[in-house]
Parts: structure tokens; sequence; C-alpha cells
């Protein structure tokens, strides 16, 4: 028997506008929450009309800083996503892989020119 | 006091126009302001989003802005964008469907901002372009529109307004705010309070940088931008105070400007024929993602 568990994204934020933080939160909350108990979970973006990598950053990226690759990978699926926003998806997915493996990494590699003349 | 509104278009010289009147009246405050257009040649409709920038921190110190020596011919144009509203002058309707009209969003207005596009560009407002262009171009203004959401705490929402050119098959949509800038919020970030304007934008736009505070990543906005602009052949550009980034086709560069323009504008400008499908790779599965 199959006991994956659906997130109907466009139910759970009651929208099919995938555009703000605040909504992503609340997708990454009820995933998270599943992930720990070790559910295996598909994320349905059936409905979504529009999706941004703002949203997606919170609500897949964050992943990346509260579990391993591997059990991501083994436990999370995602459906409903045409071909260019499964790209999107990956992009933000391959970010956020960076962005934990070393946070602070690009504010400190940074030395950006410094300027007198403004105020 | 009277001012000279000179020509304005969507290149530097049109930008730093508009941060010099800002300048000409930054300390003003309980007064009057004439604009004058009797040397605006030409004034590219989505222009009047960053000069509200101007008029809404006028405002703000509750001075009168009013314009006169319009002509007709820009008159019009302004009249058919809602723009000359603002001035409590009556708008026009837009016949040729060329405009996506001037409009005032509250901060945090994102879904409403959504259904301004959807609304206008749908047969009104710009022409028909394929169904990937049209979702690029859509998901490229609502990343522009959450970012000045987040990150300008603009007192005066985010303006914005689009402007069809047909002969040149260009649409071009301004998405301005009066709010700290780029380079407040990388300072503040990085804890460099000498950057500048200009390197503060070439430090937002590399991507994984980003000032969003929270433990999650972000960043891509703005390169996802420039990934469609370069497939479409179109203009980026960024403004925020001394600063002036344009990418295009011929490259990219930041210059910095002669006057501070206090907030930020972002304008995209599209090729609208473009046939290009965007979606790069083969089929990606689940299973390719994570």
């Amino acid at each position: 028997m199959d006991d994956r568990i659906t997130i109907k994204v466009a139910d759970l934020i009651g929208s099919p506008l995938c555009i703000s933080a605040e909504d992503g939160q609340k997708v990454f909350e009820k995933v998270e929450s599943l992930l720990k108990s070790g559910k295996p979970l598909t994320i349905s973006f059936d409905r979504v009309t529009m999706l941004i990598s703002l949203f997606l950053n919170v609500a897949i990226g964050q992943l990346y800083g509260s579990f391993r690759e591997e059990e991501v990978r083994s436990l999370v699926q995602v459906n409903g996503l045409s071909g260019d926003d499964m790209e999107l998806l990956k992009r933000v997915v391959d970010n956020a892989k960076k962005y934990y493996a070393n946070p602070k990494g690009y504010d400190a590699a940074w030395h950006g020119e410094e300027d007198e003349d403004e105020q | 006091m009277k001012l000279d509104v000179g020509t304005i278009r969507s290149n530097m010289d049109g930008f730093n126009s508009i941060a010099r009147i800002g300048k000409e009246t930054q300390n003003m405050n309980l007064g009057s302001v004439r604009w004058d257009f009797s040397r605006c040649s030409f004034f590219e409709a989505n222009m009047a989003a960053p000069l509200y920038v101007v008029i809404a921190r006028l405002r703000n110190e509750l001075n009168d802005v009013s314009v006169y020596n319009v002509s007709s011919g820009i008159e019009r144009i302004l009249k058919k964008n809602n723009f000359l509203t603002v001035f409590n002058m009556t708008s026009l309707p837009d016949n040729n469907q060329t405009t996506l009209p001037f409009k005032i969003f509250k901060l945090h207005a994102g879904e409403q901002f959504y259904d301004y596009l959807e609304s206008y560009m749908n047969g009104r407002g710009i022409p028909r372009m394929t169904d990937a262009l049209t979702k690029r171009f859509r998901q490229s203004l609502v990343e522009i529109f959450l970012n000045a959401s987040i990150h300008s705490d603009s007192k005066s929402g985010i303006f914005a307004c689009g402007q069809f050119f047909p002969q040149k098959h260009r649409l071009d949509f301004t998405i301005a705010d009066a709010g700290i800038g780029i380079r407040e919020n990388v300072r503040r970030y990085t804890r460099k309070r000498k950057m500048s304007s200009c390197a503060a934008i070439n430090w937002a736009l590399t991507e994984g940088n980003t000032t969003k505070t929270g433990n999650h990543p972000g960043g891509l906005g703005l390169k996802l931008i420039k990934d469609f602009i370069r497939i479409n052949k179109g203009k980026l550009q960024i403004v925020s105070r001394y600063g002036y980034y344009e990418f295009s086709s011929r490259g990219a560069s930041v210059q910095k400007m002669d006057y501070d323009f206090r907030g930020t504008s972002v304008n995209i400008e599209i090729n609208t024929q473009d046939t290009s499908s965007y979606c790069l790779k083969s089929e990606l599965s689940s299973d390719d993602i994570f």
C-alpha cells in the first residue's frame, strides 16, 4: 500500500499563485513536519498558475537547512510542474545546496569598491 | 518653484533627468513645485513610474506638484496610461491598446499586481506573444515586484506601468519604489558602510547573494531575469541611488549617475516577437531535482 502523502500546494495556501514568502513558509512548515517523522510525500503543484523563485526558495530550498540531501531525495517528490517550472525548481535546489554548504561564503568573498563621493 | 522636465526616455539620460528633478526639490516641504514640460520633446510612458518616485517624496513632505506646457502629443500618451490622473487630470481611452496603465500598489499587494498583469496582458494593452514568452515575462515582473515588497521599505508603495512600442516590437515595463535603495540594503547586510551604489548593484546581481533575512537561500530572481533577457534579446535596467545598470545582448555595464535617484527602478524591455521556448533542458523528472 502506498502511504505517500500528497500536499496540494494550491489548496494549502488557498491560491493558485505561489509568489509570496509567507505562503512558501506555510508549505515549508508542512513539509518539514512530515519529513521529521520520516513520511514520504509528494508536493503537488496542480492548479498553480504562477510560481516564482522567491516562493520556492522558502518552500523547498529551505529544506536543505533542516535535512540531508539524501533524506530529501528519498522522501520528496514533486508533480504538476511544467518543464520550465521544473527547471526553475532545479535552479532553486542547486542554489540551496550551495547556500547551506557555505551560507556566508558569498559575503566573506566580497571585496566591492567603495566610493567616498556618495553620502 | 518651477523646474524644467527635459526629454525622458528609458536610458541613462532619462533616469539622470528624473534624479536631477528629485535633487533640486530634495529639501522642499509645504511648498509648491511646477514642472515645465515645454522642453520635453518625448516622454516614454513607462518612465512615469520612476518619475512618480519624485512626486511621492514631494507629496510626503506635503508639497503641491503640478505640470504645465505639456504638448498635446505627450499629454495624450500620459492620459492614456492614466499617469496624469495623479495631477487630477482626466484619462483617455487607450484605443490602440498599447499601455499597461500607471498604477500605485501597496507594498504587499503581490496578488493584486498579478491580477493587474493578467488583466492587461490578455488581449489588452500588449500584443499577442507566445505563451512561453508571456509566462517568463510575468514571472520576471512578479519577481521584481516581490523584491520591491521585501527590500524597499517604501512608505509610498510600488509604482508600475508599461508601454508597447508597436513599430519596434518592444514592450517596456517599469517597476519603481521610493524606498531605501539597493545600496542601503547591501550596506546594512554586508556592514560595508561605504559601498557605492554601483558596487551594491553588482553585489545584488551576483547569484546567491541576497539581503533577505531569515534562514533560507535566495538571490536567484535577478539572475533568472538576466537569463530570460539574454535569450529574448531584450534589455534590463536597474537604477538605484547613484547606480545605473544596463544589461542587453551588447553586454552589461554599471555607471555612476550624476544625481541621486532616491529609490529603485527596474525596467524590463522585451522583444515581443520572440518565439523561444524557454525550456532549455530535456525533460526533468522529479528524481532529477533533489
